[in-house]
């Protein structure tokens, strides 16, 4: 694609794309719901007699649009073609063209893994890929987000099957199960718990025994078939020595089966901790399940029950009030409007006690009439109006919440600063293939079975078995058919199983976000602008540090964009003729405007000054500037 | 002390003048000498505290002290598989994990009264670095943030705060804003990432590049006077000073021979440790190097003998080689962590060990600080703390008092609220000598 063709790439871009329906959802009751919404804020403006701000205009809209619905700046041919044509419905068409590009869901993964802490490895031999996978094919099927609660909440069995891979959720926090519920109880509740995990919360209403009661649905995290594998296990363990082959096959069926595996559903009764220094109860009783709020579900001590977090699940969806609806509908305000109705998001009040009682009420009643559907719900956001208001220079009027007094201008994120600078330097990121899932089965480091057996097969098989004296028979097989690599078939077969599991990106691939390895390695552009290590529920930080400024200056931004004379970005500038043009079409890619008086004169001596050079000049200075860093 | 210009808590003020003066006056960039004269003159001398500088290694997720600076040989069941070994010093242990350290234990202060009101990681290690508990309507500044702005830079170049491994949140600048931010170090091998300009770029273009930016950066402060918006403009200047020092081999721990390499050890803890000490030599004024995974609520046994064969070596290392070089007198060296672990061992967790904030260990050495010495007693399980206790804000009111800070100064926000480096904490006065 050449500059010379945007116009006429920009027109396949968008073709057959306007008028018609997101996903499945009717696009009048979106449009229907966005003018709620902006009724609403029209009547706030009323009460207090200000004057509604003014829309922001196309550039700003572009820019806003992309970085918000999916994460990255556009490329030159869709930032040019939307500012070129003429056409009253366009913000309408962009926004139905955004929420239809692979970006959405690449965009919205990265906040899934921040927020239930999607981390690639443990520590340890055992992994989290299968549940990564998942929640990345959950965001990219736009699962709804009632569902997708259920099924990390309720998970239970192999970590492996994709029917079951949301075991991850759990799997991920072994032996920490305490802080796994602290976790899930402020993800999906904006409850903050985790003072009453050790002690009653001064500052709230949570005892610690109310913890524990609530503790007691996801109690009894096993793993499945551990009681048959152990004692072989051990008998191997203690051998390793002398029998290696053995001990890298033992490896595969104990950390990487069974370790990923969650058995049980949580038994609903738990033992209160040594020391519990209440009076409600004492060190060691057992107590049954009870949830703290809301409708309230019990389960008894004295039974033997095997749904405790079936139940949790559900009474987090269906049982809290207007609690659930109303937490994710703040979150996704926030995510489209750049502050939530209230801050922190994680910290629930109840509609009648936020700053606008009406407003919560309405969103999270439109986050129940579409049915949780995430994408429905940012599209309705996308297309009011209160989206488009014009940036506000000053800071919120109310403390931590939105003003409503128009956008607030903010760092970008540490992702869609990445994404933007891949779009620069490769062009549209969205068309390749998602990161992809390799089941093969690795002993130590060797792929074995390839093509005629995988993790998937090999997991269920293990976990089916019922005695130790099949476990046994099981594993002297399985080492027997893994222990001569010449034995193995190799050949067409590999590759039939490498292609079906998709591409694996290393640390230094220009794809998007992500699709890299998770958390970013510590020295990763991405972690230096502040992505999460996803140890901690949303722990990306926007602080800038002078060590963000050296990369820009000196880092991937100079070697893979502005000294890189192949960079997708230089393609814009092919058939533009004089210096004006050039510099127009380098700002229409980066900053997606086009450059002032002022601007035009200052680069324009640049390119007198310098000549080629200039442009690589010109092109360093727009990428360092707080422009591109921040959304307006 | 509020009549002398020279002691105010902004620093940068006092350094931009040196560095004009510098350069108008002098023609040249303040080098390696210059660096020790401006510590000279910088507001340090408050008569209690020795230390100029402080290296703060952080064991994040919770370092079990049972397992290591609190053992309780006579208790079977509460040290599981770990057993006690003797030290250099006659009456301090350690876990047998530590045999390095073990040597050096003359020179370092245990505190086993260590006590936290957070349980949780996010919590506890941000009341640890910032004296103040997490609240969703404020940053507090970290640790190194505190000294930096209290104590000022002492090279006028290298950042007053380097943080090695560490993440962003909890070295933030917090209200005081990015330049009191550490600059962060991902990898110690590689040092201060992208601190040199690119080969392809020549000196002239570099510079036209920046005055660019310059312009349209102004223009956009214009357009929206936002505090983190001209938090990127000043950081484009102090980016390039920091590029033209003569000290930014500080950040090349390739400069160090084999030899001393080796002897602290391999990983990027222990080399980590190493890069600590040269930034130090080099007059940054608050280094700090994490090590994780000290979660070890799964096989505490086996977590805890991992994360020790990175400390181990590396730590001993550290205070060997400071002393060697003259710097272990002004420089303290503090090993903190958010909490400890319990007296319980999880046998369904396969030995596993949980949080345990009511009582934990750290340690304090050099800079003035006395060696060989214990301070604090917990109960005869490490439960509980029966003497000396030591609360979070004590133990940073400790580290200020250490260098000689005004550890009760009160600040205000921008929101207009009062803040100091220790909140409330008292310094523990006797641990020096």
């Amino acid at each position: 694609m050449t500059g010379c063709g945007l116009l006429l790439s920009g027109l396949v871009v968008f073709a057959g794309l306007s008028g018609r329906a997101a996903g499945e959802v009717d696009p009048g009751s979106l449009k229907k719901h966005a003018l709620e919404i902006d009724r609403q804020v029209a009547e706030f403006y009323r009460s207090r007699k200000l004057s509604v701000p003014e829309v922001a205009d196309d550039a700003t809209f572009l820019r806003r649009a992309f970085l918000v619905a999916i994460g990255r700046i556009p490329s030159s041919e869709e930032a040019l073609f939307f500012l070129e044509i003429e056409d009253a419905g366009k913000r309408e068409q962009l926004v139905d063209y955004l929420l239809k590009s692979p970006g959405f869901s690449s965009h919205m993964s990265n906040w899934a893994f921040d927020l239930v802490r999607v981390v690639d490895r443990n520590r340890g031999r055992s992994h989290n890929l299968p549940y990564r996978h998942w929640v990345r094919e959950a965001m990219a099927d736009n699962m709804p987000w009632d569902e997708f609660t259920t099924h990390l909440l309720a998970a239970e069995g192999n970590g492996w099957d994709p029917a079951t891979a949301a075991v991850g959720y759990y799997t991920r926090d072994k032996g920490m199960p305490l802080d796994n519920l602290s976790n899930s109880m402020r993800i999906f509740l904006g409850t903050r718990m985790e003072c009453a995990q050790c002690h009653d919360d001064p500052f709230g209403d949570t005892e610690r025994f109310d913890f524990y009661q609530l503790a007691a649905f996801t109690h009894g995290q096993g793993f499945m078939a551990e009681g048959l594998l152990r004692p072989l296990y051990q008998e191997v363990r203690d051998a390793r020595m002398e029998r290696p082959q053995e001990n890298r096959a033992m490896e595969v069926l104990w950390d990487q089966v069974i370790g990923m595996s969650l058995d049980g559903g949580g038994s609903g009764s738990i033992s209160l901790p040594g020391d519990y220094q209440y009076r409600d109860g004492d060190p060691g009783e057992v107590v049954g399940a009870r949830t703290p709020f809301g409708r309230t579900v019990r389960m008894s001590p004295r039974r033997s029950e095997h749904d405790g977090r079936r139940k949790l699940a559900d009474w987090v969806v269906h049982r809290t009030d207007a609690q659930f609806a109303e937490v994710i509908a703040n979150r996704m305000w926030k995510r489209v409007m750049g502050k939530g109705l209230y801050e922190p998001v994680d910290d629930y009040k109840p509609a009648a006690q936020s700053p606008h009682p009406r407003m919560m009420a309405l969103l999270a009643s439109i986050m129940v009439d579409l049915d949780y559907d995430l994408k429905a719900f940012q599209h309705t956001l996308l297309l009011t109006r209160t989206f488009q208001f014009a940036t506000n220079p000053e800071v919120s009027k109310v403390e931590a919440g939105d003003d409503f007094h128009g956008r607030k201008i903010q760092r970008l994120s540490a992702e869609q600063i990445w994404d933007s600078l891949v779009t620069l330097a490769v062009g549209d990121p969205d068309g390749k293939p998602r990161r992809g899932l390799d089941t093969r089965i690795h002993v130590g480091n060797r792929p074995v079975l390839v093509g005629t057996k995988d993790m998937v097969q090999l997991s269920r098989e293990v976990l089916a078995l019922k005695t130790r004296e099949e476990m046994r028979a099981y594993f002297d097989e399985f080492v027997r058919a893994t222990g001569d690599s010449r034995q193995n078939p190799r050949g067409r077969n590999e590759m039939a199983v490498m292609s079906s599991g998709g591409p694996s990106y290393g640390r230094g691939a220009m794809v998007r976000a992500s699709e890299l390895p998770s958390p970013a390695p510590r020295d990763h552009f991405l972690y230096l602008f502040g992505a999460s290590d996803r140890e901690v529920v949303e722990a990306a930080s926007r602080e800038p540090n002078v060590g963000q400024v050296l990369s820009l200056m000196n880092g991937v931004v100079q070697d893979k964009l502005v000294n890189d004379p192949d960079a997708h970005l230089y393609k814009c500038l092919e058939g533009a003729g004089s210096a004006e043009e050039r510099i127009r079409r380098l700002y229409i890619s980066i900053l997606n405007r086009p450059p002032n008086e002022r601007e035009m004169e200052w680069m324009t001596d640049e390119l007198d000054a310098r000549g080629g050079q200039g442009i690589r000049n010109v092109v360093a200075a727009l990428v360092m500037s707080s422009e591109f860093l921040f959304l307006q | 002390m509020s009549n002398n210009p020279f002691l105010k808590s902004d620093e940068p003020t006092r350094r931009r003048f040196m560095a004009t003066a510098a350069g108008t006056f002098l023609g040249v960039h303040l080098g390696p000498v210059a660096g020790p004269m401006v510590a000279a003159a910088a507001p340090l001398k408050v008569p209690e505290g020795k230390a100029k500088h402080v290296i703060y290694l952080f064991m994040a997720g919770g370092m079990s002290h049972l397992d290591t600076f609190d053992p309780k040989p006579k208790k079977k069941e509460v040290m599981g598989k770990t057993t006690a070994i003797a030290s250099n010093v006659d009456d301090v242990m350690v876990g047998h994990y530590l045999p390095e350290t073990a040597k050096v234990m003359d020179k370092v202060c245990v505190i086993n009264s260590m006590n936290s009101t957070q349980g949780a990681h996010e919590q506890g290690s941000y009341i640890m670095h910032t004296s103040y508990g997490l609240r969703g309507t404020i940053k507090h500044p970290s640790l190194g943030s505190w000294v930096t702005k209290l104590g000022g830079r002492i090279h006028p170049e290298l950042p007053g705060f380097v943080a090695i491994d560490s993440s962003p949140e909890l070295t933030g600048g917090g209200f005081f804003g990015a330049k009191y931010a550490a600059a962060p170090i991902g990898s110690p091998d590689e040092g201060l990432k992208d601190s040199h300009r690119g080969t392809e770029v020549s000196e002239e273009d570099f510079k036209r590049r920046l005055s660019l930016a310059d312009k349209l950066n102004r223009q956009f402060h214009g357009r929206y006077p936002n505090a983190d918006v001209k938090a990127y403009e000043e950081l484009y200047r102090e980016a390039v000073a920091l590029m033209n020092s003569e000290d930014l081999k500080a950040f090349d721990i390739r400069k160090e021979s084999g030899a001393t390499r080796r002897m602290y050890g391999d990983g990027r803890f222990a080399q980590g440790c190493l890069l600590a000490r040269r930034l130090v030599e080099h007059g940054v004024r608050f280094v700090e190097v994490q090590l994780g995974g000290w979660d070890t609520h799964y096989d505490n046994f086996t977590g805890v003998e991992g994360r020790c064969k990175q400390f181990d070596r590396a730590y001993a290392a550290l205070l060997t080689d400071l002393e060697k070089c003259g710097k272990l007198k002004d420089t303290l060296v503090v090993v903190a962590t958010e909490f400890g672990r319990t007296p319980e061992i999880k046998e369904e967790h396969n030995g596993g060990r949980d949080h345990h904030p009511s009582a934990f260990s750290c340690l304090l050495a050099g800079g003035g600080v006395k060696g060989g010495v214990k301070h604090g007693l917990t109960d005869s399980s490490g439960r509980k703390v029966k003497s000396g206790a030591v609360t979070v804000q004590d133990f940073n009111a400790t580290i200020a008092y250490g260098l000689g800070l005004p550890y009760d100064k009160v600040l205000m926000s921008p929101t207009r609220r009062p803040f100091s480096i220790a909140d409330e904490g008292k310094p523990v006065k006797e641990l020096f000598g």
